[in-house]
């Protein structure tokens, strides 16, 4: 028999009562079940790593800290209207756009290239793929003092390359290039996470389209334009989601490299946020700043799961 | 022998057996005067006094292991005078039962972590490494008043007294705002003087006297026009010098850019509040900002033009990078602090050891301004009653004369000390007075003592404000002039844009 809640009626007991269609009421016995008892501890947990943090942030973009920490002052909407005014905040949020799109753009060429490479080399795939994966290991700190250590330009090996063929400037003391360097830093540590998904992908294909191509007599570029790629999109995408998310939050090698100098041109909204918070002490400004990185995180993460569901790779095994 | 010949004569014997005493005392060991810090009762602390300095003591019945077992968090900057102590902190574990341990990071990491610390009221860093304008002015309200522990007959006291600290050092580093309370002791005494290149100068003077007519040899009377001059001379002929550029400058979008430039706004007679000596004592209400008078705007503009004739990796570099590359012998001239002396007479990291002289900043048109950049250390008034006295016996240990010569006397580190019989004693003394002595090879620091103390000198030194909001007008100062000089801003605006924003800054905390 199907039931239609017309009217939540409690009755003096507090049992939830329910009306049927034929106007009598029937009593509803709330059921607290295992799995619910077995969640709750991850429920719990959630709330107050997560979800209370979130709704505090929200609630300290009202108050202005830089008097007292401990009594902040009620300002409504000022740190709201000021991010929409705050030209540094503008020009953070467009290096992060140039940097995110160059490096995830060079990051997906270079990593869905060296997948295919490794995909169809016939030996040793896996020492290639070890040593290619090492970047990885590496804390993202020690990448910004390897950047600056390799780029020095008193002892840098880069630098005394770049010097041999004429190049003289300083590349993370120059605007023109400093966004470029710390680019370049990104692409070397994590290209090979975009290779490892892709890769991951391309092997759980089925053989049997790139067979097909081959009696068909398909080029390699074509078998991998026509044939690898559309069936490993859906692993792009999920690697691309993975990479888009995590160059929102990008810190530490920046911070150790140019520290978000020379003139701003390195400063993305993540060290922009650092500042506010730490060097400023404004703690409510800081928490627009974070969340609107929330919102374009959240937005870029619908964009790809969008783009991963629309993707014309899908395959069964 | 009547009464009258009787007291003459004890007179007379008196005043040859008070004269012989003081003769012995005097000529053991040449040592020099001290401020008597031992008063009535008190009893040498079970630190192994140095003969010649005053000794650590505490009342004659004091228990230097009452506080065995507390452990101590020491948060230091990573510099010199840290790493000696951790170097020899089983002295001080070893007599007082006190464990320490002294964590040791970049300035701007320190100021995060002490700053979260302080908000949470945790008490987590018992033992601060306070520096006065980043740490101190914004925090004070954080610290605990030393008076209360120095003042207490029951606790020993500073060995040595307070005057035995460099005055201008106490107030720059101990206190915020006024002087009824004492926040931090001195601990170490960065100060941005001149290195150069003895070898440099020397090759080039007699062709750039008969060219230029002033003689190239940094020291107190030469103009920063005239460095201009000698550094574009280097630069021209820097194939033939062994070197490749004339000066470098730590001017990376950091702290050390800030500093940087304040030794020439200084000089050419700009600051940056309307209120007079901020950098001692310190206020809450600075006045106006008036970086983009005449006198700052025209700083600036030496400042861009010196850049830009500068080592291209200036402008990446903090006091680190400027020192490597002053070590690896990529520059001739360096306006660098005073501390870095050491690492470049130490042939495992410099290239140009022995030949590297000191001097004094050179003069704008109103003088010459070396910036200070001193520490002092402090307690967390949020640790409890039994840490904070724990903690009392450290930084007496810590900055007390003997441990300050241990510090200067390191392999490990090596820093000058902020006290004065330190510097009175003998082999110091010496070391000083000549830089080619064994003694100042043991202690290369000194080597660029002599300039160093005629940059703290009241007319050379400069004191940058110690304000709360420091931290805020510093990133503002050195990101606008970051922008100046990658040329997207013009002195005149970077001036103008940097005082409204400060402006601001000090109207929003007041």
């Amino acid at each position: 028999m199907k039931y239609k809640l017309i009217k939540g009626i409690f009755s003096k007991k507090g049992d939830r009562i329910r009306r049927m269609k034929n106007g009598k009421d029937q009593k509803i016995r709330i059921r607290i079940r295992t799995e619910d008892i077995m969640l709750a501890p991850s429920i719990i947990v959630l709330i107050a790593v997560s979800i209370f943090p979130t709704i505090y942030l929200l609630y300290a973009t009202f108050f202005n800290y830089m008097g007292s920490v401990d009594k902040p002052v009620y300002i409504g909407l000022e740190n709201w209207i000021k991010i929409f005014k705050d030209m540094e905040v503008f020009n953070s949020w467009k290096v992060t756009l140039i940097y995110a799109f160059v490096s995830l753009t060079l990051e997906t060429i270079i990593g869905v290239g060296i997948a295919v490479l490794l995909y169809t080399i016939p030996k040793a795939r896996n020492i290639f793929l070890t040593l290619w994966m090492l970047p990885i290991f590496v804390a993202p700190i020690v990448t910004g003092l390897l950047g600056r250590f390799m780029l020095n330009s008193s002892y840098g090996l880069y630098a005394y390359l770049l010097n041999l063929i004429g190049i003289k400037r300083d590349l993370l003391g120059s605007t023109g290039s400093a966004l470029l360097c710390v680019i370049l830093m990104d692409v070397w540590e994590w290209t090979p996470l975009i290779t490892i998904v892709v890769l991951a992908g391309l092997e759980a294909m089925p053989t049997a389209p790139l067979e097909s191509a081959e009696v068909e007599g398909a080029t390699y570029l074509q078998k991998v334009w026509y044939v690898m790629l559309p069936l490993a999109s859906r692993s792009i995408s999920v690697a691309l989601l993975i990479r888009a998310m995590d160059v929102m939050r990008f810190f530490d090698a920046i911070f150790m490299s140019t520290a978000g100098g020379p003139a701003d041109t390195t400063k993305i909204i993540g060290l922009r946020l650092y500042e506010v918070a730490f060097r400023f002490g404004d703690i409510g400004y800081a928490a627009v700043i974070g969340i609107s990185m929330l919102i374009v995180t959240t937005l870029l993460g619908r964009i790809f799961v969008k783009l991963w569901y629309s993707g014309g790779g899908e395959y069964s095994a | 022998m009547n009464k009258k010949r009787i007291i003459v004569w004890f007179t007379i014997m008196s005043l040859i057996i008070s004269v012989v005493m003081i003769g012995y005392i005097t000529s053991n060991g040449n040592l020099p005067k001290v401020e008597a810090s031992q008063s009535k009762g008190e009893k040498i602390g079970p630190f192994k006094p140095v003969s010649g300095l005053p000794p650590i003591t505490g009342p004659a019945n004091f228990n230097w292991r009452q506080y065995a077992g507390v452990t101590l968090n020491f948060i230091s900057e990573n510099t010199p005078p840290s790493s000696a102590l951790a170097a020899n902190i089983k002295e001080f574990e070893k007599a007082t039962g006190i464990k320490v341990n002294i964590q040791q990071m970049d300035l701007g990491s320190l100021v995060q972590k002490v700053t979260l610390d302080f908000v949470a009221k945790s008490g987590r860093f018992q033992v601060i490494y306070a520096d006065p304008y980043q740490v101190l002015a914004p925090h004070y309200q954080h610290f605990v008043d030393l008076n209360k522990f120095n003042k207490d007959p029951n606790l020993p006291h500073v060995p040595g007294g307070l005057s035995d600290f460099i005055p201008s050092q106490l107030q720059a580093c101990g206190y915020m705002g006024n002087t009824s309370k004492l926040y931090a002791l001195p601990y170490d005494c960065p100060t941005m003087v001149l290195a150069y290149r003895k070898d440099i100068i020397a090759k080039i003077k007699n062709d750039f006297i008969k060219e230029k007519g002033f003689d190239p040899t940094p020291g107190p009377n030469m103009t920063w026009e005239q460095y201009y001059e000698v550094a574009k001379y280097i630069n021209e002929h820097a194939k033939e010098l062994g070197v490749k550029y004339g000066t470098g400058h730590q001017a990376k979008q950091y702290d050390s850019l800030m500093c940087d430039f304040s030794n020439i706004l200084a000089a050419w007679g700009g600051d940056y509040f309307e209120k007079k000596d901020l950098g001692y004592i310190g206020s809450s209400n600075p006045g106006k900002c008036i970086i983009n008078s005449k006198q700052g705007i025209e700083a600036a503009k030496f400042y861009k033009k010196l850049l830009d004739i500068a080592h291209p990796g200036s402008k990446s570099w903090d006091w680190n990078g400027l020192a490597e590359a002053f070590a690896a012998g990529e520059i001739a001239l360096a306006p660098e602090w005073h501390e870095f002396a050491s690492m470049f007479e130490n042939p495992q990291k410099s290239k140009v050891v022995g030949k590297v002289g000191w001097s004094v900043l050179p003069k704008g048109p109103v003088r010459s301004a070396n910036i200070y950049g001193g520490t002092g250390v402090g307690i967390n008034a949020h640790a409890s009653e039994k840490e904070q006295k724990a903690a009392w016996l450290f930084l007496i240990w810590a900055t007390s004369p003997q441990s300050q010569l241990m510090i200067l006397q390191s392999p490990v580190g090596g820093e000058t000390p902020t006290r004065k019989s330190v510097y009175n004693y003998p082999t110091v003394k010496k070391a000083m007075e000549d830089p080619t002595s064994p003694e100042a090879k043991k202690m290369p620091n000194l080597i660029a003592m002599k300039a160093t103390l005629q940059a703290w000198e009241k007319e050379n030194v400069y004191m940058r404000p110690k304000i709360p909001q420091w931290t805020q007008v510093d990133t503002i100062v050195f990101t606008e002039l970051s922008k100046m000089l990658a040329g997207v801003k013009t002195p005149e605006q970077a001036m103008n844009d940097i005082k409204r924003a400060v402006d601001v800054v000090t109207k929003q905390n007041k």
